[in-house]
Protein backbone atom coordinates (compact mmCIF):
# COMPACT_ATOMS: atom_id res chain seq x y z
CA UNK A 1 0.00 0.00 0.00
CA UNK A 2 1.38 3.43 -0.91
CA UNK A 3 1.67 6.50 1.29
CA UNK A 4 -1.79 7.86 0.42
CA UNK A 5 -3.44 4.48 0.88
CA UNK A 6 -1.93 4.16 4.36
CA UNK A 7 -3.03 7.69 5.21
CA UNK A 8 -6.60 6.81 4.23
CA UNK A 9 -6.52 3.68 6.39
CA UNK A 10 -5.23 5.68 9.39
CA UNK A 11 -7.92 8.29 8.85
CA UNK A 12 -10.68 5.66 8.51
CA UNK A 13 -9.46 3.94 11.69
CA UNK A 14 -9.65 7.25 13.55
CA UNK A 15 -13.13 7.98 12.14
CA UNK A 16 -14.34 4.60 13.41
CA UNK A 17 -13.46 5.69 16.95
CA UNK A 18 -15.87 8.65 16.79
CA UNK A 19 -18.98 8.21 18.94
CA UNK A 20 -22.09 7.08 17.08
CA UNK A 21 -24.37 10.05 16.52
CA UNK A 22 -27.87 10.25 17.97
CA UNK A 23 -30.50 7.84 19.15
CA UNK A 24 -31.49 5.15 16.65
CA UNK A 25 -35.05 4.65 17.92
CA UNK A 26 -37.91 6.23 15.99
CA UNK A 27 -38.84 9.78 17.13
CA UNK A 28 -42.21 10.27 18.80
CA UNK A 29 -45.06 10.05 16.30
CA UNK A 30 -42.85 8.96 13.41
CA UNK A 31 -44.20 5.42 13.11
CA UNK A 32 -47.83 6.60 13.37
CA UNK A 33 -47.29 9.19 10.62
CA UNK A 34 -45.51 6.75 8.32
CA UNK A 35 -48.09 3.98 8.83
CA UNK A 36 -50.93 6.42 8.11
CA UNK A 37 -49.20 7.80 5.01
CA UNK A 38 -48.51 4.28 3.75
CA UNK A 39 -52.17 3.28 3.85
CA UNK A 40 -53.32 6.62 2.41
CA UNK A 41 -50.88 6.16 -0.46
CA UNK A 42 -52.29 2.68 -1.11
CA UNK A 43 -55.82 4.05 -1.14
CA UNK A 44 -54.70 6.72 -3.58
CA UNK A 45 -53.55 4.11 -6.09
CA UNK A 46 -55.45 4.07 -9.42
CA UNK A 47 -58.87 2.40 -9.02
CA UNK A 48 -60.24 -0.30 -11.31
CA UNK A 49 -62.65 2.29 -12.75
CA UNK A 50 -59.73 4.59 -13.54
CA UNK A 51 -57.81 1.83 -15.27
CA UNK A 52 -60.90 0.78 -17.28
CA UNK A 53 -61.52 4.39 -18.27
CA UNK A 54 -58.01 4.60 -19.69
CA UNK A 55 -58.56 1.42 -21.68
CA UNK A 56 -61.91 2.72 -22.92
CA UNK A 57 -60.21 5.90 -24.15
CA UNK A 58 -57.65 3.84 -26.08
CA UNK A 59 -60.35 1.63 -27.63
CA UNK A 60 -62.39 4.72 -28.60
CA UNK A 61 -59.32 6.23 -30.26
CA UNK A 62 -58.71 3.04 -32.25
CA UNK A 63 -62.36 2.92 -33.34
CA UNK A 64 -62.13 6.52 -34.50
CA UNK A 65 -59.05 5.73 -36.60
CA UNK A 66 -60.78 2.60 -37.97
CA UNK A 67 -63.89 4.59 -38.90
CA UNK A 68 -61.78 7.13 -40.79
CA UNK A 69 -59.97 4.28 -42.58
CA UNK A 70 -63.18 2.53 -43.64
CA UNK A 71 -64.82 5.76 -44.84
CA UNK A 72 -61.67 7.25 -46.32
CA UNK A 73 -62.91 7.25 -49.93
CA UNK A 74 -66.17 8.98 -48.96
CA UNK A 75 -64.32 11.60 -46.91
CA UNK A 76 -61.84 12.19 -49.73
CA UNK A 77 -64.63 12.54 -52.29
CA UNK A 78 -66.45 15.04 -50.07
CA UNK A 79 -63.33 17.20 -49.86
CA UNK A 80 -62.72 16.99 -53.62
CA UNK A 81 -66.33 18.07 -54.36
CA UNK A 82 -66.13 20.95 -51.98
CA UNK A 83 -64.59 23.60 -54.35
CA UNK A 84 -67.35 22.88 -56.85
CA UNK A 85 -70.00 23.34 -54.17
CA UNK A 86 -68.38 26.54 -53.00
CA UNK A 87 -68.22 27.79 -56.58
CA UNK A 88 -71.91 27.00 -57.10
CA UNK A 89 -72.95 28.70 -53.92
CA UNK A 90 -70.70 31.70 -54.37
CA UNK A 91 -72.93 34.80 -54.82
CA UNK A 92 -70.19 36.71 -56.67
CA UNK A 93 -69.83 33.83 -59.10
CA UNK A 94 -73.55 33.87 -59.62
CA UNK A 95 -73.55 37.64 -60.21
CA UNK A 96 -70.72 37.25 -62.70
CA UNK A 97 -72.66 34.46 -64.40
CA UNK A 98 -75.71 36.70 -64.67
CA UNK A 99 -73.62 39.50 -66.07
CA UNK A 100 -72.18 37.26 -68.78
CA UNK B 1 -34.15 -3.81 16.50
CA UNK B 2 -33.11 -4.29 20.08
CA UNK B 3 -35.27 -7.31 20.80
CA UNK B 4 -34.85 -9.29 17.60
CA UNK B 5 -35.73 -12.55 19.31
CA UNK B 6 -39.08 -11.48 20.72
CA UNK B 7 -40.37 -9.65 17.64
CA UNK B 8 -42.59 -11.81 15.44
CA UNK B 9 -41.64 -10.40 12.05
CA UNK B 10 -43.56 -12.93 9.95
CA UNK B 11 -46.72 -12.40 11.98
CA UNK B 12 -46.31 -8.64 11.82
CA UNK B 13 -45.90 -8.76 8.02
CA UNK B 14 -49.06 -10.84 7.70
CA UNK B 15 -50.97 -8.27 9.71
CA UNK B 16 -49.54 -5.38 7.68
CA UNK B 17 -50.69 -7.10 4.49
CA UNK B 18 -54.16 -7.19 6.00
CA UNK B 19 -53.86 -3.40 6.44
CA UNK B 20 -53.42 -3.46 10.19
CA UNK B 21 -52.13 0.01 11.04
CA UNK B 22 -50.88 -0.99 14.50
CA UNK B 23 -48.77 -3.73 12.92
CA UNK B 24 -47.42 -1.19 10.42
CA UNK B 25 -46.37 1.07 13.30
CA UNK B 26 -44.68 -1.83 15.07
CA UNK B 27 -42.83 -2.73 11.90
CA UNK B 28 -41.58 0.85 11.46
CA UNK B 29 -40.41 0.98 15.08
CA UNK B 30 -38.69 -2.38 14.73
CA UNK B 31 -36.85 -1.45 11.54
CA UNK B 32 -36.10 2.18 12.37
CA UNK B 33 -32.60 1.58 13.88
CA UNK B 34 -31.55 -0.36 10.76
CA UNK B 35 -32.92 2.24 8.35
CA UNK B 36 -31.66 5.28 10.23
CA UNK B 37 -28.15 3.81 10.42
CA UNK B 38 -28.09 3.48 6.63
CA UNK B 39 -29.51 7.01 6.24
CA UNK B 40 -26.90 8.51 8.54
CA UNK B 41 -24.08 6.71 6.77
CA UNK B 42 -25.17 7.80 3.30
CA UNK B 43 -27.01 11.03 3.96
CA UNK B 44 -26.79 13.50 1.08
CA UNK B 45 -26.12 17.15 1.81
CA UNK B 46 -29.17 19.21 2.81
CA UNK B 47 -31.45 16.18 3.24
CA UNK B 48 -32.98 15.53 6.66
CA UNK B 49 -32.45 11.98 7.86
CA UNK B 50 -36.06 11.73 9.02
CA UNK B 51 -37.39 12.66 5.56
CA UNK B 52 -35.13 10.09 3.96
CA UNK B 53 -36.19 7.41 6.46
CA UNK B 54 -39.85 8.22 5.79
CA UNK B 55 -39.34 7.86 2.04
CA UNK B 56 -37.66 4.49 2.57
CA UNK B 57 -40.48 3.19 4.77
CA UNK B 58 -43.14 4.35 2.31
CA UNK B 59 -41.34 2.52 -0.50
CA UNK B 60 -41.16 -0.55 1.72
CA UNK B 61 -44.93 -0.54 2.30
CA UNK B 62 -45.68 0.09 -1.38
CA UNK B 63 -43.52 -2.84 -2.47
CA UNK B 64 -44.41 -5.22 0.34
CA UNK B 65 -46.37 -7.48 -2.02
CA UNK B 66 -43.19 -8.00 -4.05
CA UNK B 67 -41.31 -9.48 -1.10
CA UNK B 68 -41.03 -13.21 -1.80
CA UNK B 69 -39.02 -14.23 1.28
CA UNK B 70 -35.98 -15.42 -0.72
CA UNK B 71 -33.71 -13.12 1.35
CA UNK B 72 -34.12 -12.07 5.00
CA UNK B 73 -36.60 -9.21 5.31
CA UNK B 74 -33.97 -6.92 6.87
CA UNK B 75 -31.72 -7.42 3.82
CA UNK B 76 -34.63 -6.60 1.54
CA UNK B 77 -35.33 -3.39 3.47
CA UNK B 78 -31.61 -2.55 3.50
CA UNK B 79 -31.55 -2.76 -0.28
CA UNK B 80 -34.48 -0.37 -0.54
CA UNK B 81 -32.72 1.97 1.89
CA UNK B 82 -29.41 1.79 0.02
CA UNK B 83 -30.95 2.38 -3.41
CA UNK B 84 -33.02 5.29 -2.08
CA UNK B 85 -29.91 6.89 -0.58
CA UNK B 86 -27.99 6.37 -3.82
CA UNK B 87 -30.83 7.91 -5.84
CA UNK B 88 -30.80 10.94 -3.52
CA UNK B 89 -27.03 11.25 -3.81
CA UNK B 90 -27.24 11.05 -7.60
CA UNK B 91 -29.97 13.67 -7.65
CA UNK B 92 -28.00 16.22 -5.69
CA UNK B 93 -26.03 18.75 -7.67
CA UNK B 94 -22.42 18.26 -8.65
CA UNK B 95 -20.14 17.61 -5.70
CA UNK B 96 -18.15 20.72 -4.83
CA UNK B 97 -14.43 20.32 -5.25
CA UNK B 98 -12.73 19.86 -1.89
CA UNK B 99 -10.02 22.41 -1.19
CA UNK B 100 -7.60 22.75 1.66
CA UNK B 101 -9.37 25.97 2.66
CA UNK B 102 -12.63 24.03 3.13
CA UNK B 103 -11.13 22.08 6.01
CA UNK B 104 -11.33 23.24 9.59
CA UNK B 105 -8.12 23.77 11.57
CA UNK B 106 -8.65 20.50 13.38
CA UNK B 107 -9.28 18.65 10.13
CA UNK B 108 -6.08 19.96 8.54
CA UNK B 109 -4.15 18.81 11.61
CA UNK B 110 -5.75 15.37 11.37
CA UNK B 111 -4.98 15.19 7.66
CA UNK B 112 -1.40 16.28 8.24
CA UNK B 113 -1.05 13.71 10.97
CA UNK B 114 -2.48 10.95 8.78
CA UNK B 115 -0.18 11.89 5.89
CA UNK B 116 3.06 12.35 7.73
CA UNK B 117 2.83 10.33 10.90
CA UNK B 118 3.34 6.58 10.84
CA UNK B 119 1.32 6.30 14.05
CA UNK B 120 -2.46 6.28 14.27
CA UNK B 121 -4.39 9.54 14.50
CA UNK B 122 -4.89 10.59 18.14
CA UNK B 123 -8.15 9.25 19.63
CA UNK B 124 -9.15 12.81 20.60
CA UNK B 125 -9.29 13.68 16.91
CA UNK B 126 -11.85 10.99 16.07
CA UNK B 127 -14.73 13.42 15.43
CA UNK B 128 -12.58 15.64 13.20
CA UNK B 129 -11.36 12.52 11.40
CA UNK B 130 -14.95 11.42 10.79
CA UNK B 131 -15.88 14.86 9.41
CA UNK B 132 -12.85 14.80 7.14
CA UNK B 133 -13.62 11.28 5.96
CA UNK B 134 -17.17 12.34 5.06
CA UNK B 135 -15.90 15.34 3.13
CA UNK B 136 -13.58 13.07 1.18
CA UNK B 137 -16.31 10.51 0.57
CA UNK B 138 -18.58 13.23 -0.82
CA UNK B 139 -16.12 13.54 -3.69
CA UNK B 140 -16.79 9.97 -4.81
CA UNK B 141 -19.58 8.63 -7.00
CA UNK B 142 -22.53 7.50 -4.83
CA UNK B 143 -22.04 3.77 -5.53
CA UNK B 144 -18.29 3.94 -4.85
CA UNK B 145 -18.86 5.99 -1.72
CA UNK B 146 -21.28 3.42 -0.39
CA UNK B 147 -18.83 0.55 -0.90
CA UNK B 148 -15.99 2.38 0.84
CA UNK B 149 -18.29 3.40 3.68
CA UNK B 150 -19.25 -0.22 4.28
CA UNK B 151 -15.75 -1.62 3.80
CA UNK B 152 -13.55 0.86 5.64
CA UNK B 153 -15.87 2.49 8.16
CA UNK B 154 -18.43 -0.19 8.97
CA UNK B 155 -15.83 -2.95 8.34
CA UNK B 156 -18.24 -5.19 6.51
CA UNK B 157 -17.04 -8.01 4.27
CA UNK B 158 -17.50 -8.05 0.50
CA UNK B 159 -20.09 -10.82 0.93
CA UNK B 160 -22.05 -8.75 3.44
CA UNK B 161 -22.02 -5.71 1.16
CA UNK B 162 -23.17 -7.89 -1.70
CA UNK B 163 -26.10 -9.12 0.41
CA UNK B 164 -27.01 -5.61 1.55
CA UNK B 165 -26.85 -3.96 -1.84
CA UNK B 166 -27.76 -6.78 -4.20
CA UNK B 167 -24.58 -6.13 -6.25
CA UNK B 168 -22.43 -9.16 -7.04
CA UNK B 169 -19.11 -9.53 -5.22
CA UNK B 170 -16.98 -8.75 -8.29
CA UNK B 171 -18.83 -5.47 -8.76
CA UNK B 172 -18.29 -4.58 -5.10
CA UNK B 173 -14.53 -5.26 -5.47
CA UNK B 174 -14.31 -3.22 -8.67
CA UNK B 175 -16.10 -0.29 -7.02
CA UNK B 176 -13.85 -0.53 -3.96
CA UNK B 177 -10.75 -0.51 -6.17
CA UNK B 178 -11.98 2.47 -8.16
CA UNK B 179 -12.97 4.37 -5.02
CA UNK B 180 -9.62 3.79 -3.29
CA UNK B 181 -7.75 4.99 -6.38
CA UNK B 182 -9.88 8.13 -6.47
CA UNK B 183 -9.31 8.72 -2.74
CA UNK B 184 -5.57 8.44 -3.20
CA UNK B 185 -5.75 10.97 -6.02
CA UNK B 186 -7.77 13.29 -3.79
CA UNK B 187 -5.16 13.03 -1.04
CA UNK B 188 -2.41 13.81 -3.54
CA UNK B 189 -4.28 16.79 -5.01
CA UNK B 190 -5.14 18.19 -1.59
CA UNK B 191 -1.57 18.08 -0.38
CA UNK B 192 -0.15 19.40 -3.66
CA UNK B 193 -2.58 22.34 -3.62
CA UNK B 194 -1.71 23.03 -0.03
CA UNK B 195 2.01 23.18 -0.88
CA UNK B 196 1.40 25.47 -3.84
Amino acid sequence: MNKHGKAWQRLAAAARQAPVAGDASAPFGFSTRVAALAFVAERGAPSIFGRLALRAAVVAGLLAVLAIGVNYSAIKAAFEDEPQIIANDDPIAEVVDIGS
Amino acid sequence: MADDQSFDLAGCLDRVRKRDQIAARELVEHLHPLVIRICRAHLPRRVAEEDLAQEIFLKMFTRLDQYQGSVPFTHWVSRIAVTTCIDQLRAQKRRPELRWADLSERETEVLDSAMTNENDVAPGDAVAARELVHKLLEQLKPDDRLVIQYLDLDQKSVAEISALTGWNQTLVKVRAFRARRKLQRLFRELTERERS
